[in-house]
């Protein structure tokens, strides 16, 4: 029980309550383990978003509560629940993920600067992530000079930075060719096997799903399975 | 961070914020550089009134202004005149009797004033041989003088050199009529006063209204304008029978042009602050529409409402101000060339003089319209950067990204 990140008790998302009635989560329970590389998977509309957001606490439930490691997250209301957000949750978008004024370095710094973290610290950091994504010859250039692999790997080095409880990505390859897809998912899963850093991302993509150590498959707003397949050795494939 | 971040934010369309620093500019500048105008043409207007028409101060007969009755003459005139002209204040001073009467010719007649004045005295205070646009000043030892103005001149179809008759109401209330000789053309700025005021020399009528060396008005010019207070109670003190009165009550219009003239100003820059708000509104508004994604990624990132309510603040007092010291420059320089120059309205001579107005203008500001000025496009700024950094507060997160 101590190594349970995320528990999801009782899930359920109504939309449109007063005409007609979308579920687009029902009654979801759901245990997160530190450490998990978790893939929600699913056809369009069956509730992955909408599942995501509100383990990030970016939208709250209709019925049932979100604990992460002991906070009910659900309860959490205005800028206690932003501040919840800024240092125990990192976020990787589909799209807009980053602030197209700053440079990928300042992107990484200014996510940071919101957690008031000493200007020495930050430097060091942003250029250990910058590493360990490899883009740090990238460092100057903005999102608008990167292509859309290079802009999502900078997106994982910005989710990472706060060092947060678990990173939650909405179909982070969705935009991508397969090639920077596969090198996304390198880095996660080398951060993942490396720094135990948990992470959640919903996909389309079977290539994507055959990396998870862990397959949740939502079906009309319920978890219609969740297997956790042999662990697959990496390959360069 | 979040200074830079809106710095940036601004030169992402350039062309957009190029249009609104521009737009700044352009209002503020014309703002202000008309504001200098319209005071320099208030200014011009007060002194000329001051200087050729009104005079600082004037004193009557208490009921002489109620009815211009030739017997509300001030009962101690001579002394009046003496003491005023002793008063270090005082510049130049004069007495005068001023009737209602009429002049007549061949042709037609006109009811006027008659402005009975002391010649070498009234030039001083007002400059009366100067208005002369053709013919003489008042001679010596001349009797029964006239000038008046070339539109009453046409309308009376005479010409100068010609006599035309005088009628009014002597000090017993018979009516008595002189023939006088046109001897000048007189011209001022003010159109409708010309047509309605000739000048004749005091003695003439004195002698033919009974009158002896009385006046029914006293005309006081100071060195300036600051001392107009002290002197005015001054003299009431010493002659408190009868009325002194300042320029701005003589000639309520202009004295309410000058304190309109200070409204005016602000409605006026309020007006163009206001029209650039809206604009500002309006492009802002846009700006934080178009950004829906980026500021609800944002917020889901952590960034709380009162750094984006920030950010979106100063990126529009940025923009603002990056257009105030563009603007205020071309206005000062404009005003400072024009200052010197003065802006020239010959084509225009006839209708600004029909208001009383000359047709060369010297704009001019002072520090504290100046500051008023500041103060309304701080406000302003602030008031259009409120709308938008509001409307960004409005955002949710996850709505804001699935658009
Ligand atoms: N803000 C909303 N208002 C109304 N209905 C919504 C809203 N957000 C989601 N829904 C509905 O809820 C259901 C689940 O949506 P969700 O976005 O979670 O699906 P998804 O699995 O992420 O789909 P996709 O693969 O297309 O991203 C859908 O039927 C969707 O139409
Ligand atoms: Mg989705």
């Amino acid at each position: 029980m101590n190594n349970t990140v995320i528990d999801a008790h009782n899930l359920t998302r109504i939309y449109d309550e007063n005409t007609i009635p979308v579920y687009a989560l029902n009654s979801v329970h759901l245990h997160i383990t530190k450490g998990e590389f978790t893939a929600i998977k699913g056809p369009s509309g069956s509730g992955k978003t909408t599942l995501l957001n509100m383990l990030g606490g970016l939208d709250e439930p209709t019925e049932g509560y979100v604990n992460i490691n002991g906070t009910n997250i659900t309860q959490l209301k205005g800028n206690k629940l932003i501040d919840f957000r800024l240092n125990n949750i990192g976020f990787v978008f589909q799209s807009y993920n980053l602030i197209p004024v700053l440079t990928a370095q300042e992107n990484i710094e200014f996510i940071m600067l919101l957690q008031k973290r000493p200007k020495a610290e930050r430097e060091q950091r942003v250029t250990e992530l910058l590493k360990e994504v490899g883009l740090i010859e990238k460092a100057g250039k903005r999102p608008g000079e990167l292509s859309g692999g290079q802009q999502q790997r900078v997106a994982v080095a910005r989710a990472l930075a706060p060092k947060p409880q678990f990173i939650l990505a909405d179909e982070p390859t969705a935009n991508l060719d397969s090639v920077s897809a596969g090198n996304l998912l390198d880095i996660m899963a080398k951060l993942n096997r490396e720094e135990k850093m948990t992470f959640i991302f919903s996909t389309h993509d079977q290539r994507v799903i055959d990396r998870a150590r862990r397959v949740i498959t939502l079906e009309d707003g319920k978890i219609v399975s969740d297997t956790t397949p042999a662990p697959l050795v990496h390959t360069n494939s | 961070m979040l200074l830079k971040i809106a710095w940036r934010n601004i030169w992402r369309n350039k062309k957009r914020s190029i249009i609104i620093i521009t737009a700044v500019m352009t209002g503020l500048s014309a703002g202000v550089f008309l504001i200098a105008f319209y005071n320099g043409m208030i200014e011009q207007r007060v002194n000329t009134a001051i200087q050729s028409e009104i005079s600082h101060l004037q004193v009557h007969h208490p009921d002489f202004t109620k009815d211009y009755d030739i017997n509300f003459s001030l009962q101690n005139g001579a002394a009046i005149l003496q003491q005023v002209q002793s008063n270090p204040a005082v510049k130049a001073t004069t007495g005068r009797i001023i009737i209602k009467g009429m002049i007549a010719s061949a042709a037609g007649s006109s009811g006027i004033t008659i402005n009975a004045v002391i010649p070498e005295q009234e030039e001083a205070v007002t400059h009366l041989p100067g208005k002369l646009i053709s013919g003489d000043y008042f001679g010596a030892g001349n009797k029964n003088e006239l000038l008046l103005s070339q539109k009453l001149l046409s309308k009376l179809k005479l010409k100068r050199t010609k006599k035309a008759i005088l009628t009014f109401q002597d000090k017993d209330g018979n009516i008595t009529s002189a023939a006088f000789r046109i001897i000048g053309i007189y011209k001022t700025l003010n159109t409708p006063y010309d047509e309605t005021n000739v000048f004749v020399k005091i003695q003439d009528i004195d002698s033919l209204a009974g009158l002896d060396s009385q006046y029914n008005e006293i005309a006081i010019l100071l060195h300036s304008n600051k001392m107009l207070k002290e002197t005015q109670s001054a003299i009431s003190l010493a002659f408190p029978g009868s009325t002194i009165q300042p320029w701005t009550e003589i000639s309520p219009e202009i004295g309410l042009t000058v304190s309109v003239s200070e409204q005016m100003v602000l409605i006026f820059m309020g007006i163009i602050l206001l029209a650039l708000a809206f604009g500002i509104i309006n492009t802002m508004m846009m700006a934080v529409l178009e950004r829906t994604r980026e500021i609800g990624m944002l917020l889901a990132l952590g960034m709380d409402k009162a750094k984006i309510f920030r950010m979106i603040l100063m990126e529009t007092v940025l923009l603002v101000a990056a257009g105030c010291p563009g603007g205020l420059a071309i206005a000062f320089i404009a005003i400072a060339i024009t200052k010197r120059t003065g802006i020239s309205f010959k084509k225009f001579e006839e209708v600004y003089a029909s208001f009383g107005y000359s047709d060369v203008i010297y704009p001019s500001l002072d520090s504290r319209q100046l500051g008023l000025i500041m103060l309304l496009v701080v406000f302003a700024a602030i008031l259009s950067a409120l709308f938008p950094a509001l409307r960004a507060l409005r955002l949710k997160p996850v709505a804001s990204m699935r658009k």
